[in-house]
């Protein structure tokens, strides 16, 4: 009963002095919220990251020399078109996996302007091999077909576009049919457009396209854009999804090893999962960082209770003579400054918590990314500002409560 | 009529540096119940101090003091403010309410320690606010009181519990004449209807006629210990004409 009646006196108290108490608070909302809206930010840049990674599809990877071993093996070393990978390479990994490899190709890509008319756009070409689209699942043509078998066979200089581009430059979606000229190895050749694609939004699709970079991602088959000696650093894989992704990847690179005859470790697989790992850790540091910013504020804003609950204290100390005089407790005048300092503390707590997640909200709305909020987090963070207040409020409400009755009731 | 306090070879010493300060000598009093006592002495006699002994705020240094047969001098803080709560209603000089809550809730104040529940404590609020004439007050705020209406909150709120005793310390120190006469009225019946203990501290003798037995202090010690005829009992209203 006594919990109900100091909770009616503290809010009566804070009420009371309504500026004083929010300028207190202030120090608590600004740490509450930093937390909050970093935590609900790193939350959902990590969703999001991995909805990227799940539209690629988790058994994508790509094999590539492992340059950084290489530094370390070698104090000068030149790479020579050997170390690269040509097409005999991917058939022999195809050929000695076929259970586990669905997709193999050389890895070509390259940027170009194009122009119909007097409208210009830049793309970015990647080269694929057939079947692509089966595993890049964030490809969902609208119009015509994808890169076919035959058209990789020949090398024929075939394009798929986005339907954004297909707008931009010719007006119109149905574009199959229509020719686009474009920059290889120096040549300007025009590449027949065979099908139109939506793409799936994603978070660096729309970063770019946020950074008003506009470059569309169109394809091509591979083998119309290899170079002269028909090599290229990379192989990009998508392996069995059902197995360990990562063992897969050091069997194709140890075979690599192997059968062109190269020392332990000179090439290497990265996985999307490995990449996802490193973004990962960067938002975890980004996070501790901003964390540690968040806790030096909470303390301060800590300080900033105990130091006006000592003022109220001293402020009140006749009133604490009354109330002892009249019957009061050393526990009673203790726990009612004690939840003084704690209900202005979680107001601060709750203020600090909505702020902080709709400073999440906006941000990620900018991004055009769905906002993550961990009901854990805002739990944790109420009951940490309880925390905070308890444990600044102990030392001015010991003070109250330790006031000899006479000297109280005498204090002017 | 039985013993509600019982004092014997009080003193009560202030170690001021190498200095001490005697404000209570040797004092031995005893009250009975029912009794209204006004303590009388200049200022630095020791009234106060007896006063705050009385009203177990402060310890004594030597000698005992019983309250309602319980000696004081083994109770621990915690227990002092539990006597205080159910023993004891005080009156203060300058009223001593507790700003920016309604006469009602200081009224309340008492019982919420004495955790009684909310409905009791507040039918007995406003039954006690109606015995002191101010029903219609409850929810005024000290600052809209007057300093008359202000004693009279500090009064009903000093009866809150049924104390045995009730201390007054100079009740009528910030009142005007009229206000002071309404004050000591209300002592008066309630020592005469409910048979409330009354000690009435003050420096003012047309106050102190208002009481049965005038203790009078000088130096720390009891000079004189007057009572009236038993006749009087009670009637002095004509005390301030």
């Amino acid at each position: 009963m006594l919990w109900i009646e100091n909770v009616h006196l503290a809010i009566s108290a804070i009420k009371a002095n309504k500026l004083r108490s929010f300028l207190t608070m202030l120090g608590i909302i600004i740490g509450i919220s930093s937390v909050i809206s970093i935590t609900s930010i790193g939350a959902s840049a990590k969703g999001a990251v991995s909805d990227e990674f799940d539209s690629l599809g988790k058994a994508y990877m790509y094999l590539m020399i492992n340059y950084s071993q290489l530094a370390e093996m070698y104090t000068d070393y030149s790479i020579m078109g050997d170390d690269l990978f040509s097409q005999e390479d991917v058939d022999a990994l195809k050929e000695r996996f076929p259970q586990d490899i669905r997709y193999a190709t050389l890895y070509t890509y390259n940027n170009s302007e194009t122009r119909v008319g007097r409208t210009t756009a830049d793309l970015a070409i990647m080269g694929v091999a057939e079947g692509y689209s089966d595993y890049n699942k964030t490809i969902q043509m609208v119009y015509g077909r994808m890169i076919n078998e035959s058209d990789v066979k020949g090398s024929r200089d075939r394009i798929v576009v986005d339907v954004e581009c297909a707008r931009k430059l010719f007006g119109r979606e149905d574009v199959v049919g229509e020719e686009l000229p474009i920059q290889v190895e120096g040549d300007s050749r025009g590449f027949i457009i065979v099908g139109v694609y939506q793409m799936e939004e994603t978070l660096s699709s729309q970063i770019n396209a946020a950074m008003g970079m506009s470059s569309y991602s169109v394809y091509v088959p591979f083998s119309s854009m290899l170079s002269g000696e028909g090599v290229s650093s990379y192989i990009e894989i998508y392996g069995n999804p059902d197995k360990d992704v990562r063992q897969q990847g050091e069997a194709y690179a140890n075979y690599m090893n192997r059968i062109k005859d190269k020392p332990e470790d000179f090439y290497m697989v990265e996985t999307a999962e490995g990449q996802q790992d490193i973004i990962n850790q960067v938002l975890g540091v980004l996070s501790v960082a901003i964390g540690a910013i968040a806790a030096i504020s909470l303390l301060v804003g800590g300080i900033g209770i105990m130091n006006i609950m000592l003022v109220s204290v001293t402020e009140r100390t006749r009133e604490i003579g009354i109330r002892k005089s009249l019957g009061a407790r050393t526990r009673d005048i203790l726990t009612q400054f004690l939840i003084e300092a704690v209900i202005l503390s979680v107001i601060g707590g709750i203020i600090g918590t909505m702020l902080g997640v709709g400073i999440a909200a906006l941000g990620m709305s900018i991004a055009g990314v769905r906002v993550v909020v961990q009901p854990l987090v805002v739990v944790l963070a109420v009951l940490f500002s309880a925390g905070v207040g308890l444990f600044f409020g102990l030392f001015p409400a010991r003070r109250a409560a330790k006031l000899d009755p006479i000297e109280a009731l005498r204090y002017e | 009529m039985s013993e509600v306090i019982r004092i014997e070879n009080l003193s009560k010493i202030y170690e001021n540096g190498p200095l001490q300060v005697k404000a209570l000598d040797q004092v031995s009093l005893n009250i009975e119940e029912g009794e209204f006592v006004a303590i009388m002495g200049a200022s630095g006699s020791g009234k106060s101090t007896l006063m705050n002994i009385i009203g177990c705020l402060d310890r004594a240094t030597e000698g005992e003091y019983l309250l309602d047969g319980i000696n004081i001098k083994e109770k621990k803080d915690d227990e002092l403010s539990h006597i205080r709560n159910a023993n004891i209603g005080f009156v203060f000089q300058f009223f001593n309410l507790i700003a920016r809550t309604s006469a009602l809730r200081n009224v309340e104040l008492p019982m919420i320690y004495a955790k009684l529940d909310r409905q009791e404590r507040h039918q007995r609020a406003l039954q006690l606010l109606e015995d002191v004439g101010l029903a219609d007050r409850g929810h005024h705020l000290p600052n809209e009181l007057s300093g008359g209406q202000k004693q009279r909150v500090a009064i009903a709120r000093a009866l809150a519990n049924n104390p045995s005793i009730l201390l007054a310390d100079e009740p009528t120190g910030n009142l005007d004449s009229q206000s002071s006469v309404e004050i000591m009225e209300i002592f008066q019946r309630l020592n005469r209807e409910r048979g409330t203990t009354v000690i009435v501290v003050t420096h003012e003798p047309d106050i102190s006629q208002f009481a049965q037995r005038v203790l009078t202090f000088r130096d720390g010690k009891i000079i004189g210990d007057t009572r009236k005829p038993s006749n009087e009992k009670g009637g002095n209203s004509h005390a301030m004409d």
